[in-house]
This record gives C-alpha cells, sequence and structure tokens, in this order.
C-alpha cells in the first residue's frame, strides 16, 4: 500500500525524472493514465463492462445476421428489422432453432432487439448527457463567476427543481409532446435533458466556487488573463475530472429515467430500446406466462450498463479527490 | 425555497399537459355520445356547459391564476374521466398505500443502510460483513422496478403461489375491510416483494455514504480523545462516530427524496400496488389533465415538505447550526 502511494505521486508529479528527457505524447499523458489505472480497480471493472457490451454488440453487428422472415435485407438493417418485425414465430426459447435468445411474445428475435436495443438506450443516455451537463456547466459557470443576484436565481432556481420528483415531470412532457404515437429515440434523449441539468449545475458550481480561489487562478489573474482565458485555460482542465464524474453519473440518470418513462409505455414502442422491451414485459406480464427469456437478457444488459456506469463514476471521484485515492 | 419549489411545481403541472393542444373533455363527451348509438343532437352545447364548468373557456392566464389559488387552498379540481369524482377524493383512496410504502421501505433502508456502512468502516476486517455487502453494493446501482422484477421472476419460480402483483387478494367479497385480520395479513403479504424491492436497492447507497463519512470522523480529534479516555468500543461507535457521521447523511436524505418517489411510482407499477402509481399512469394514458396534474402536484408537494422538514429538523440535529440565517 505504502509502495502504490509513493509510486502514485511518482506517476503523477514527478514520473518524468525517471525518464530520458524526451517529450512525447505516449510517455506525456499515456504511460500515467495506464499506470494509474491500474490501480483504480472500480474504473477497470467498470471500463470492463462496458467493453465487454460494446465487443457483444459489435460482434454480433458484425457476425450475427439474421435475415428478417420477409427476406428483404440482411446485414445491419436485417438485424434492426429482425429486432422490430415480427418473424410470425411463437415466444419460444430454443438456441437451437435460429434465435439464439428466442423469441417474444410478437415473435420478434430476442437476441436482436438486445443488440439494437444496448446503442439506442445509450445513445439516449448520452445525448441527454450532453445537453445537461452542458447547460449545467455554462449555468454553473455564469453563477459562480458572476455573483450577485445571478448566482442568487441560478442556485434558487437549481435548489428549488431537485426536490421535484424527476420522472413524474418528464412524464408530463412525454405525454404532452406527442401524445399517442409515443415519442422518437432522439426526442425522448431531448425530453431527458429537460431535466438533467440541475444535478451538474449543482456540482460544478460548487467546484468553481473552489478552484476560484486557488493559487493559480489569482497568479492567472494578476498577470492580466481575461475572464474567459481564466475559465478555458487555468479552470476547464482543472474541472475536467468532476465534469467527467457528473457527465457519467448524469447518463446514467438519464438511461434510467429513460427506462422510467419507457416502462410506463410512453417513450419509442417501435424502436426496440431496452426500456421498451421491459415496457412491453410489463404489459404483458411476461413473468406470469413464464417468459422469462424475454424478461431477463434486457435486465441483464441493464444490470451490467448501470453498475458499470457506476463503477466508472466512483473511479473518477477518486481521480477528482485525490484523498480518497488512499482508501481502496 | 419551499414556497418557490410549490410554486414550480403548480406552474410546470399547469402548463405542460396543455401544450398537447390536445381537449380531453370533448373527447370524452363525444366518445359517451357515441356509445348509445344514438346520436345527441346537443353534443356541442354539453361540451360548451362542460368546458364552462371546468373553466377551459376562459383565457390561460386565467385558469392559470385560478389552478394557482385552488391548489394553495389543496383544490384540485375533478377528474375528467372518473367524473364527477373529485382528485382529491381519488387521492384519498390511494395516497396512504403509496406513503406507507415509501416512508416505511425509506427509513428501514437508511436506518439498516447507514448501521451497515458505520459496522464496515468499524470493523474494517470483518469478512462477514464484506461478503454481505459485495451483493448489496452491486444491485444499489439497479433502478429499484428493474429489481423488482429481477423478485418476481425469482419468486415465481420458487413459490408459484406467493402473491407478485396488487395490494391485497383480488375478488374477495367486502375486501378491502381493514377491520378484517386477513385482509391485513394479505396487505402485509402482498406488500413484501415492492418494499424488499426498494429497501434492497436503497440499502448500497446509504452504507457507502455512511462509510464514507465514518473514515473521516474516525481521523478527528475527538475520537482520539475518546480512545485516550479509554471509552468503551460501543459508546465510542454510538455515541461518538456515529453520531457525528450521521449529519451528512441526513443531506443526502434530502437529496435522494425525488429520486425515491419516482422510484416508488414505478414499483408501484409493476406490482400493480394500488397507490398512485398506477392511477398516474392510467390518467396519463387517458389525459386526464385534472388527475395527473394533481397526483404530481401532491407527490411533488409531499418531496418539498419533506425536505423542508428535514431541512428544519437540521439544527436538532446539529446544534452547531442556529437556525437564525436561512
Amino acid at each position: 500500500m505504502e509502495q502504490a502511494q509513493t509510486s502514485a505521486s511518482v506517476a503523477s508529479m514527478d514520473w518524468w525524472r525517471t525518464l530520458p528527457d524526451r517529450s512525447d505524447f505516449v510517455r506525456d499523458r499515456a504511460v500515467p493514465i495506464f499506470r494509474y489505472l491500474r490501480r483504480n480497480r472500480l474504473m477497470i471493472i467498470g471500463l470492463g463492462a462496458f467493453a465487454a457490451l460494446g465487443l457483444f454488440v459489435g460482434i454480433s453487428y458484425l457476425f450475427y445476421s439474421q435475415v428478417d422472415l420477409l427476406g428483404e435485407e440482411q446485414g445491419v438493417n436485417g438485424l434492426v428489422r429482425a429486432a422490430s418485425v415480427q418473424a410470425n414465430q411463437r415466444p419460444s426459447w430454443n438456441p437451437w432453432s435460429g434465435f439464439p435468445l428466442g423469441t417474444d411474445v410478437q415473435g420478434r428475435d430476442i437476441y436482436a432487439a438486445v443488440v439494437v436495443g444496448i446503442p439506442l438506450s445509450l445513445r439516449i443516455g448520452v445525448i441527454a448527457a450532453a445537453i445537461g451537463v452542458g447547460v449545467g456547466m455554462v449555468l454553473a459557470f455564469v453563477a459562480a463567476y458572476v455573483g450577485g443576484v445571478i448566482d442568487a436565481v441560478i442556485r434558487t432556481i437549481v435548489d428549488s427543481l431537485i426536490p421535484i420528483p424527476g420522472l413524474l415531470v418528464l412524464v408530463l412532457v412525454a405525454t404532452s409532446l406527442n401524445p399517442g404515437q409515443g415519442l422518437t429515440v432522439d426526442q425522448l434523449a431531448f425530453v431527458i435533458a429537460v431535466l438533467a441539468w440541475p444535478g451538474p449545475a449543482r456540482v460544478i458550481r460548487s467546484q468553481v466556487l473552489v478552484i476560484r480561489e486557488r493559487g493559480y487562478v489569482e497568479m492567472a489573474r494578476m498577470s492580466g488573463t481575461s475572464a474567459l482565458g481564466i475559465i478555458f485555460k487555468e479552470m476547464m482542465p482543472n474541472l475536467a475530472p468532476y465534469a467527467l464524474a457528473s457527465f457519467v453519473a448524469a447518463t446514467s440518470g438519464s438511461i434510467l429515467a429513460s427506462i422510467g418513462v419507457e416502462s410506463l409505455g410512453l417513450g419509442p414502442l417501435d424502436s426496440p430500446t431496452l426500456g421498451s422491451m421491459i415496457y412491453w414485459n410489463i404489459f404483458t406480464s411476461s413473468v406470469l406466462l413464464g417468459l422469462w427469456y424475454w424478461l431477463l437478457p434486457p435486465i441483464i444488459v441493464l444490470i451490467v450498463l448501470f453498475v458499470g456506469l457506476f463503477m466508472i463514476s466512483a473511479g473518477l471521484d477518486e481521480v477528482a479527490n485525490p484523498r480518497l485515492r488512499r482508501r481502496v | 425555497m419551499f414556497v418557490v419549489t410549490i410554486w414550480m411545481a403548480s406552474t410546470i403541472v399547469f402548463f405542460l399537459p396543455r401544450l398537447s393542444g390536445q381537449n380531453p373533455l370533448a373527447e370524452k363527451i363525444y366518445q359517451e355520445a357515441q356509445q348509445g348509438g344514438y346520436q345527441d343532437p346537443d353534443v356541442a352545447e354539453r361540451v360548451r356547459v362542460f368546458e364552462e364548468k371546468y373553466g377551459f373557456d376562459k383565457p390561460l392566464w386565467q385558469q392559470y391564476v385560478k389552478f394557482v389559488v385552488d391548489v394553495v387552498q389543496f383544490d384540485l379540481g375533478r377528474s375528467i374521466f372518473q367524473w364527477p369524482k373529485s382528485v382529491n377524493e381519488i387521492l384519498a383512496e390511494k395516497i396512504m398505500w403509496t406513503l406507507v410504502m415509501g416512508l416505511l421501505t425509506l427509513v428501514l433502508a437508511f436506518l439498516i443502510g447507514s448501521a451497515m456502512g458505520a459496522l464496515l468502516e468499524w470493523r474494517r476486517n470483518n469478512w462477514g460483513l464484506m461478503v454481505a455487502m459485495a451483493p448489496i453494493l452491486a444491485i444499489s446501482a439497479v433502478p429499484f422496478f428493474i429489481f423488482g422484477l429481477v423478485l418476481q421472476l425469482i419468486v415465481f419460480n420458487i413459490d408459484r403461489e406467493f402473491p407478485l402483483v396488487y395490494g391485497f387478494k383480488q375478488g374477495v367479497v367486502g375486501w378491502p375491510d381493514w377491520s378484517d385480520w386477513e385482509f391485513i395479513a394479505s396487505v402485509l403479504k402482498h406488500a413484501i416483494l415492492p418494499a424488499l424491492s426498494i429497501t434492497l436497492v436503497s440499502l448500497g447507497g446509504w452504507a457507502m455514504g455512511m462509510r464514507g463519512m465514518m473514515v473521516t470522523t474516525k481521523g478527528e480529534d475527538y475520537m482520539v480523545q475518546a480512545e485516550a479516555k479509554g471509552l468503551p468500543d460501543r459508546v465510542m461507535l454510538t455515541k461518538y462516530a456515529i453520531r457525528n457521521s450521521l449529519l451528512p447523511q441526513v443531506t443526502g436524505l434530502t437529496l435522494a427524496l425525488g429520486l425515491i418517489v419516482s422510484g416508488v411510482v414505478l414499483v408501484e407499477i409493476v406490482f400493480g400496488y394500488p397507490g398512485v402509481g398506477g392511477q398516474l399512469l392510467q390518467a396519463v394514458r387517458s389525459n386526464d389533465y385534472p388527475t395527473t396534474q394533481g397526483i404530481v402536484f401532491v407527490l411533488a408537494f409531499g418531496t418539498a415538505a419533506a425536505t423542508l422538514a428535514l431541512d428544519l429538523m437540521y439544527p436538532l440535529l446539529d446544534p452547531r447550526i442556529k437556525s437564525d440565517g436561512t
């Protein structure tokens, strides 16, 4: 443990003294990051879970070609069709029948649905989180930098939005935007982004307040750097771990929200996202029908996804708060 | 802050459903008018009368002012689809289920989770605890209702007789009857799965938070002093370490409330529990503004009120904070 600690400080600050004097991207950035990652177990497990999901999807896209029953399209399009179009099958599970995970109540290929659903659900999470963290960050900088009345207004809005149960508002938004037909995947992402910003805004604002008082920012200010220069050159790099951590947390939260909204039947019911698979499961009460092989795949994927995101964000926390590093 | 939250909630709740540009009242009346196969010549007139009754004929800002004034007095209007029931009546039937389920699981998870977290850090090398914690931590990232589905799957395959859905046994004449012991037993039995799915999932978060705080607390000077005084281990744990670590947990509680309410609503839907969750789903599907508004508003109000209550309790828990500030 002691050993690891000293090598940590070496890796982060003085490691270059041990190397020949040559600046090189791999040595400057990649090696220390790699060395650090080796000790950040949470991050490794989380990234590993993601890599596994990515490999699963990628390999399936390449090699799993389920020609839809109409025989119209093969390859990637065929996969998407197989995931959403009925294959004139009864719900059944027989791995040797050409459907490795069986078929659901509407005769769709469950394997294809999972493969297509993972990127779709991730896409919702990433779009919503990117918008949320982006907006949150701008608000945080404005609030912490301008201060005064504007800070008070932003803080009040953020603080009073946080106790409102988000899912309920999202349900209202989702129903009012497009009642009946359901939303598309991207629309759902935007709906979820509506409530994805208060959390990041709050976290980043408090960090900006801390960093603003640091010596190097003071130094930059005294040497006449403009406000924007300070924000982008001095503060952003030091905020990056926090921003990344809140981005990962926001992604997880957004996927959670999307699954929630979709499970109420308000999402894109035609697209085989993981959430709409869950919805159809609840809708047809598949548990009582004994269709466990339909319910289990999306649940397992979701568990891997959420646990992976959780571990990555915990790992990033460790990067952001070096105090946490000592006790693993 | 509380007032702003309530105002925001009521504003959101008022405007969002109206963005859809649908007229559920007219839809409902036209639908009913067609049901008998007999064309009522006065349908348009009937729609007009009802719109007047609901105030839908007035300009939007007047509706808004009236809505806010009404809501402040807890008058949530009448349901459109369950006319002539008022939203308050609908809520009165359902809210207790949600409230009891939510509070019970919240308190259970908070207490057990905090205790586990505290012990985890206090007895650092206790293998039993660590083994018990591993699965709890793993599922803590999973949404309540997804875990609920997993529980349903498992229980269904072990015991087909065990109740998976509904709040009590369906199809018994005279139920719900709270003076009947059999009914209460049935309610308790049906509550086990939803309660478990909420409690087990939330345990991990509280345990981790508590453990993190215990680490900091253990390093404080007063802990060294307590040890030097020769205080028994138990006193040090309960009166010194836990007492001081619990404060940030309470702050965490105020932040988590909104998420927990959302989670409970979903769990209710998965388990067909007779709380407001199912009612909300039904209201949303049928475009029943007043009911949707009422449910969302009451839940938001409850969460905000609980947050306020916790904020007010804070000085009691932490004597250093005097409530002279905000």
